[in-house]
């Protein structure tokens, strides 16, 4: 075991803030994601959820090249971002991109747990009562749907620290800019006289899933003992 | 009448689970044959197709023999060995990953020798006029092997660095996994140029070589191939070793763009 290095360190600070911005930019999207296959009916639906659910089975190297070609040079988006001034290639920001479409569909899932599991009885009865649909929506489903956000949340967020595969194709291997924790190791990993670097490090994406784990879990409990179940 | 349900519920799930069992080790047996002459090979990415057409002209020739080719990075492929990976002939893509096993007295040190080498190129496809590394300075994007795993990266900044111009490319270093990627990002216009091998260079559809990174800069790049101590006991891997110094591998290597000397 050795201490680690002011990269390792920089690599855990970026790991962190690449989950956090990830699961924060995709907690809308996937609220209103979850809320559409929910509570709509509409054409194609089933092609939505084979596309929302697509990241999942994908490999994600297969994630990160597709995402190359899009926002590189030479695909439409990149040429659009580029033209505004926006890299995204080589920058942390793809690794943000990279881990918002790997982490989610699980976002998706787990609100759409939180949603099936509201009484339709209720929504029905506030619609009643003159509310209008985006009522009903804050005052309703948004607070009743609030455990799957919260266990959606850290469950991306987990899955966000671990992204190896999309991410290193899209955004590289750079110390300092866009090494997470994952691409850190797999370099000490690669060279067998760094082993107890890569163990280090290890130890620390330990560490930190563990607590995420852990924080899911409570968060859970804590929400049924507030409901009274 | 509940109960007792759940009791031949549990006692066909437990069957079932014991049904997978015997599958799965089935399975897994079967796909394990046990062979004599089975021959484990841990070969540099950078060799693959070499190794690809030496093992099946060897085949025709001793039909007996059944290759298992594992192809990565050497330091990968070291530290793999080092935990106790089958193999019984290692080719590396530097002298530094052969003298750790043998520090670890794992590969017949005597059996090491040279057999090939390979050369530093900048290729891409920029249109800029770059025609030697102080050119590079022009550039915007540059990609490199990640230099504490990847041998070519970590031979690039030894030529930056030799050349003086390492301090001034430090913001333009986009950093692979590998030199295949490397060349993948260039191939694609993503960076202005990569430093692959010469051998790589050759392969490329889009990016041409565009200077040649003067020898002096950088250490030589040599392919040591070594017996481990298991294959120094295996006369089918002693055969192979031997091959690989023979006319048909050097006509081989040169088809592909190695160096010989």
């Amino acid at each position: 075991m050795k201490t680690l290095t002011p990269e390792d360190i920089t690599a855990i600070g970026l790991s962190l803030k690449v989950a956090i911005t990830a699961t924060t930019l995709a907690l809308p999207f996937g609220f209103a994601v979850a809320w559409l296959m929910v509570f709509k009916t509409f054409r194609g639906k089933v092609v939505l959820e084979v596309l929302i659910n697509l990241p999942l089975t994908l490999p994600p190297v297969v994630i990160g090249y597709f995402l190359l070609l899009l926002l590189g040079k030479n695909g439409w988006l990149g040429q659009l971002l580029s033209a505004s001034g926006i890299p995204i290639i080589f920058t942390w920001k793809a690794a943000v991109i990279a881990s918002a479409v790997v982490g989610f569909p699980l976002l998706v899932r787990s609100i759409r747990l939180g949603m099936e599991s509201i009484d339709q009885q209720l929504i029905q009865a506030s619609r009643s009562l003159g509310a209008s649909w985006h009522d009903s929506l804050v005052t309703i489903v948004l607070p009743l749907s609030l455990r799957g956000i919260l266990s959606g949340s850290s469950l991306m967020f987990a899955r966000s620290l671990g992204e190896f595969g999309a991410t290193i194709i899209v955004a590289g291997n750079i110390p300092g800019i866009t090494q997470t924790i994952p691409l850190a190791i797999y370099d000490y990993a690669s060279s067998p006289s760094s082993t107890a670097m890569a163990l280090s490090l290890c130890l620390v994406s330990v560490v930190i899933s563990v607590v995420v784990l852990f924080l899911h879990e409570m968060l859970g409990k804590q929400f049924d003992r507030s409901k009274g179940l | 009448m509940k109960p007792v349900k759940q009791t031949t519920m549990k006692l066909s799930f437990g069957s079932a689970i014991m049904r997978s069992l015997i599958i799965c080790t089935a399975l897994f047996s079967m796909s394990v044959p046990v062979l004599a002459g089975e021959l484990n090979l841990s070969v540099a990415a950078s060799l693959k197709e070499v190794i690809n057409e030496l093992t099946t002209s060897f085949t025709a020739k001793h039909p007996g023999t059944v290759f298992l080719k594992n192809f990565s990075g050497s330091g990968v492929l070291a530290g793999q060995i080092e935990n106790g990976a089958p193999a019984d002939i290692f080719i590396s893509a530097n002298t530094e990953w052969v003298d750790y096993l043998k520090g670890k007295k794992l590969v017949d040190g005597e059996s090491q020798l040279t057999f090939a080498y390979n050369s530093l190129v900048f290729a891409g496809t920029t249109s800029k006029k770059v025609s030697s590394i102080n050119d590079l300075s022009k550039l915007d994007k540059i990609a490199i092997g990640s230099p504490k795993s990847v041998p070519a990266g970590d031979y690039a900044m030894t030529a930056m660095t030799r050349a003086g111009i390492a301090a001034k490319m430090a913001n333009k270093l986009i950093m692979a996994k590998d030199v295949r990627e490397c060349l993948m990002y260039a191939e694609l216009g993503e960076v202005d140029g990569a430093f692959v091998y010469k051998t790589d260079a050759l392969q490329a559809k889009k990016a041409k070589v565009l200077f040649v990174v003067p020898q002096e800069l950088y250490p030589r790049v040599v392919y040591p191939a070594v017996l481990t101590i298991k294959g120094s006991q295996n006369d089918e891997a002693k055969a192979f070793h031997a091959y690989l110094q023979g006319n048909e591998a050097k006509s081989v290597l040169n088809k592909f763009g190695f160096a010989l000397k």
